[in-house]
């Protein structure tokens, strides 16, 4: 709140407070709603030095949470995580009139908020955006490339989509690579990951069969671990699990001292046979 | 940006700097002077705004900005007045002395 300066007005003759930073939050926040503005817009004034001075560590716990949390930090992550109400709070108010002003001179300019967001290369933080909008990772890297990618066939005036199957030889007859995998191996955007979430099943799923081996008595099932989910080996299962049946039908045979007399004990069978079982 | 999205931004400021007293009516028609409003408001508007001063005996900002609303403001008016009326009342909040032009 900014006690106004000069000139007495309605509600500030007696000193009264000018709600600034509520005219600030609906200013910037219509701005970044309407499309006037883009977060880049806001971090070009609102920087990481001046968010570290000002910002409290509640707030940057905050912030840093959702940036380790996040794919990709951007402008945008970092005005939706702090909010315009917390930016106007704690930023000095020149800083957001600053940030005000440069949208109102360009909005009289009839300046393209777009335009102004592809020519960010002084930003640190954020790769440029477009559209404020959330949009998907994968398409404005690629598809670029994979235009470009393919000079020899002229004949062949469509482009494959990134994501459609196609065939295995295009026009020249080359084998061709999907471009997920040429130009985004290590990122990791969740689009990305679910789309290579079949490559990665057989790894996770050698790991469970480990187990269940040191459960079993090592004596009985030595040369037939049960090994089930092998995709090779399922008939040899299925004999080494017959035969462990044997087995255990031989560990069941008790003698005669071995037995218990029924009239004498309160054990139930299954005792009984615990106890032949466990010998 | 679309000039709707402007104009709906300037609306929701001008809305917004009255509601929080970061200027006033009169501030307003110091930079939208009657001869601006003469000759960017319709005629029907003029004859709105003329109707409702003299139904209540005065002509004040007030009055005249319960007529111009925001959004009429917005629609009719050039940017430039508005955005004038801004800068000045941010420039009397003292918000632009640090902040390099």
């Amino acid at each position: 709140m900014h006690r106004c300066g000069r000139r007495p007005r309605r509600g500030q003759q007696d000193g009264g407070l000018v709600n600034l930073k509520g005219f600030f939050v609906a200013t910037l926040q219509s701005a970044l709603d309407l499309g006037i503005a883009i977060p880049d817009d806001v971090l070009r004034h609102v920087t990481p030095d001046v968010l570290a001075a000002h910002l409290p560590r509640p707030l940057w716990a905050r912030l840093l949470t959702a940036c380790l949390g996040a794919p990709r930090v951007d402008a945008q992550l970092i005005v939706e995580t702090l909010g315009v109400p917390n930016l106007c709070e704690h930023v000095p108010a020149p800083i957001v009139w600053g940030c005000i002003r440069e949208i109102g001179q360009r909005s009289l300019e009839g300046g393209v908020v777009i335009a102004t967001a592809a020519a960010s290369p002084s930003r640190p933080i954020s790769a440029s955006r477009p559209i404020p909008l959330a949009t998907p990772p994968p398409p404005p890297a690629i598809e670029p490339k994979a235009a470009a990618a393919p000079p020899p066939p002229p004949s062949t005036p469509n482009i494959p989509t990134p994501g459609a199957p196609e065939a295995e030889l295009d026009a020249s007859g080359r084998p061709r690579v999907p471009p997920g995998q040429r130009f985004r191996p290590s990122s990791s955007g969740i689009g990305r990951l679910a789309a290579n979430s079949s490559q990665r099943r057989p790894q996770a799923q050698a790991a469970p069969p480990a187990p269940p081996a040191p459960a079993e008595p090592p004596a009985d099932r030595g040369s037939a671990p049960r090994v089930k989910r092998g995709s090779t080996e399922a008939d040899f299962d299925l004999e080494t699990y017959v035969g462990g049946k044997d087995d255990w039908k031989n560990a069941l045979a008790v003698e005669d001292e071995q037995l218990v007399d029924w009239s004498a004990s309160d054990e139930t069978v299954t005792n009984g046979d615990e106890l032949g079982r466990k010998r | 940006m679309s000039n709707d999205q402007r104009q709906a931004w300037f609306a929701r400021v001008m809305e917004s700097g009255l509601e929080n007293d970061i200027f006033a009516p009169s501030d307003v028609l110091a930079h939208a002077t009657p001869d601006v409003l003469a000759s960017h408001l319709p005629p029907e508007l003029l004859s709105k705004v003329l109707s409702a001063s003299l139904a209540a005996g005065s002509m004040t900002p007030e009055r005249v900005l319960e007529t111009v609303t925001p959004e009429l403001l917005a629609k009719h008016l050039p940017h430039e007045v508005l955005w004038q009326c801004i800068a000045a009342a941010a420039a009397r909040a003292g918000v632009n002395k640090t902040v390099g032009s």
